[in-house]
């Protein structure tokens, strides 16, 4: 047990360091873009019919904490971020952390609901399309993941717009229906969330099953063929028992050790189909955040908060994998 | 072995003529060079022969879009009495008999308290438009020289094959134009990740050691933040006031920093098994620099790998623009590319009444599944070991 602990300690401090990085990255970015806070809040003021001086800029610098030097506002974000706390977005004086709440987790559940999505499909049809002889099967399997890789996921999203409106009049948008959007959550609302839900969730899903796909085939392939198997096979394991003993044991190493770089690639993906499919509650607000208010506090913690959930997610499966795999359990406990 | 050896040796029991031409097959096949065996393996390849041809004739169109298409794809060329207007398609007959010229009917458009307000066009099918070729229109330029002349047109009025955008822009022309702007984004963002991919992964593969660490840990760290959102804040933060142009080497330079990690992880796994080979030890022992040898011993070795993954991601590139631009934050009007042409087509009004709007997606995922038929094939041809393994 205590071995494992030690692992599980090196891992989570590797992850935080990674973290401690990351921010840097961010937040340096953050400080290049031109303009900062002070100057940003003002000129909406600005906007709203106040005049403005520079030593109202000035002064608002100092209330911000802006003039303090790079490195000490960089240790104050990086604290406060690791607490959950992102001070106040830029423009709407609102607390980030109250701004994003809800609709933060709802994108991340959704992206993992899809990354989910994808391997529960991926799977076996990787496994069947590595050992079938058939070749029918395989390249239409192929021709499926190329259409996967080919047809990003906002194209299939606007397809899919495209089509139920001029076939069923209505464009499936949304993540409620009106009335639902406000309400508390209850069962109703749940039933109305499962409802819209699926959509976005297979979309995203959409190439992340055709990237899975790929990786399951090739990594089984490779290992269908090893001598191990053969010798299975040989002591009278067949069948399904065989493939999943042996080689999928073997396949299944890599495939948890890129679900983070997934994660990642929904990601990616993720604001676009928000914004086709105007998810209001869920991923367009990073759209929002990102591209039409220039608000760079309340971008820095978007990012963050993405990249911290792709980094816990890497720590978990590096957990997992010691746990699951032999090799790994064996050369920690040394 | 290979096929043409195998075919090779069966003959050779044949004559002595036959075993002549044997020889000169073999010799052909051990002198052959590397980019001759890569060829031979991909002119066997079906799929990849076939989107090779495609890529080869959308990348033509694209660089001849001024002269194969009518007219100009910026405002300066819109048609403004056919506004959202539908695609008009050529044809050689109808009620009124045959032609041998390809014809399009003539449209008039309409707003008046008759039509309740309404835009609402008339097709008059007696006035026939006759399609005509080289006819002289729009300026442009192509390859530094100007020209008038264009591929076709009709003699009347304007000719539109996909329809016309809401300001009444021909969609055949921006489309075409758009596959020329795609390809110089991918080309460019794919040339400077080429540019960071070798200098990273090779320094980093090259040295080993605690460089290598450093660079992988920096290298990982850059991986696991989502590009495209960090791209979108920094693209949001491009003032109003930049010129198209400078957008779209911009744009063009913030998808060749997304796409370095993924190939500099490849040179550095390559460079970190080649450097400890006898030959590199003997360019050291010779005196040459760390960077005479990646470039003339090292890099070389494994060019082909390189290529592959540039043609490889090449699409994601286009891709990337394309996303960027639809959410307007990559490229704006007057450029043309199939981001910016779908900027509106989430309104109800363009799903249910302008459906050919959709049309350029037709070629954009063509272009797209051609570039990933043509990077598999290379990637199979590529691999030395590709034969042996079947």
């Amino acid at each position: 047990m205590l071995p494992f602990l030690r692992f599980a300690g090196i891992r989570a401090a590797l992850a935080i360091l990674t973290l401690i990085l990351v921010s840097f990255i961010v937040f340096s970015l953050m400080e290049l873009v031109p303009g900062d806070c002070a100057e940003r809040y003002l000129a909406f003021k600005n906007s709203q019919g106040s005049v403005i001086t520079a030593a109202d800029i000035d002064a608002e610098r100092v209330r911000l904490g802006l003039n303090r030097p790079y490195m000490e506002r960089w240790g104050s974000w990086i604290i406060n971020a690791f607490q959950g706390e992102f001070g106040d977005s830029c423009i709407q004086r609102l607390n980030i952390s109250q701004l994003l709440g809800q609709k933060f987790w709802l994108s991340l559940g959704i992206c993992l609901a899809s990354l989910l999505l994808a391997y529960m499909i991926a799977i076996p049809i990787g496994i069947l399309a590595a050992t079938s002889k058939n070749a029918y099967l395989n390249n239409s399997l192929r021709l499926v993941s190329y259409l996967g890789l080919a047809l990003p996921n906002f194209l299939l999203a606007l397809m899919i717009m495209l089509f139920s409106t001029v076939y069923f009049g209505d464009s499936l948008t949304g993540l409620f229906s009106k009335e639902m959007r406000d309400a508390p959550w209850s069962y109703e609302k749940v039933k109305d969330f499962l409802g819209h839900v699926w959509l976005p969730i297979f979309i995203l899903g959409w190439s992340a099953t055709a990237f899975a796909i790929q990786t399951v085939r090739a990594l089984m392939s490779d290992e269908v063929g090893k001598l191990y198997v053969t010798a299975a096979a040989a002591r009278g394991v067949t069948g399904r028992r065989l493939l999943l003993r042996y080689p999928a044991r073997h396949a299944l190493t890599p495939i948890i050790n890129s679900l983070g770089f997934d994660l990642n690639r929904i990601f990616n993906e993720l604001p676009v189909v928000a914004l086709i499919l105007t998810l209001t509650e869920a991923g367009s607000l990073l759209i929002e955040a990102l591209a039409r208010s220039n608000d760079q506090q309340l971008a820095g913690a978007i990012i963050f908060m993405l990249t911290a959930s792709i980094v816990s997610l890497n720590f978990v499966t590096d957990l997992i994998l010691a746990i699951v795999d032999p090799r790994i359990r064996r050369s920690i406990l040394g | 072995m290979t096929d043409a050896s195998n075919t090779a040796t069966d003959t050779a029991t044949d004559t002595a003529t036959n075993a002549a031409a044997d020889r000169k097959l073999k010799e052909a096949y051990f002198t052959a060079s590397q980019g001759q065996l890569i060829w031979a393996r991909f002119r066997k390849q079906k799929a990849a022969m076939v989107g090779a041809w495609v890529l080869i004739i959308l990348i033509l169109s694209g660089l001849f879009a001024p002269f194969l298409t009518p007219y100009d794809p910026t405002i300066a060329g819109r048609d403004k009495d056919y506004q959202n207007g539908a695609p008009e398609i050529p044809r050689f007959w109808d009620e009124n008999g045959f032609s041998f010229r390809p014809f399009i009917y003539t449209t008039t458009r309409e707003r008046s308290i008759a039509t309740n307000f309404r835009w609402v066009s008339e097709i008059d099918r007696d006035a026939r438009r006759y399609v005509v070729l080289f006819p002289q229109g729009d300026k442009y330029k192509l390859f530094g020289m100007s020209f008038e002349t264009h591929l076709f047109g009709v003699d009347k009025g304007y000719i539109h094959l996909f329809g016309t955008d809401s300001t009444g822009k021909d969609i055949f022309s921006r489309t075409f134009h758009a596959i020329n702007t795609s390809m110089a984004v991918g080309t460019i963002g794919v040339f400077i990740s080429f540019v960071l991919a070798l200098l990273i992964g090779g320094v980093s593969g090259y040295f080993g050691g605690w460089v290598d660490s450093i660079l992988q840990m920096m290298t990982d760290t850059i991986r696991t933040v989502p590009a495209i959102p960090l791209f979108m804040a920094l693209a949001a933060f491009i003032p109003d006031t930049w010129s198209a142009e400078e957008r779209f080497f911009f744009i063009s330079i913030i998808l060749g920093f997304i796409g370095w990690p993924t190939l500099a992880r490849r040179v550095r796994t390559h460079l970190l098994t080649e450097r400890n080979q006898e030959y590199v030890l003997a360019a050291q022992l010779c005196g040459a620099s760390p960077s005479h040898i990646i470039r003339k011993h090292l890099l070389p070795s494994f060019t082909s790998y390189i290529i592959v993954d540039l043609v490889i991601s090449f699409p994601y590139m286009v891709l990337s623009e394309t996303a960027l631009s639809f959410i307007g934050l990559g490229l704006k009007d007057p450029v043309n590319s199939l981001g910016v042409m779908l900027q509106s087509v989430t309104s109800a009004d363009v799903l249910l009444n302008y459906q050919w709007y959709f049309i350029p997606v037709i070629f954009f995922i063509v272009l797209v599944l051609a570039f990933v038929f043509v990077g598999d094939g290379l990637r199979d041809a590529a691999d030395p070991y590709g034969d042996t393994k079947k």
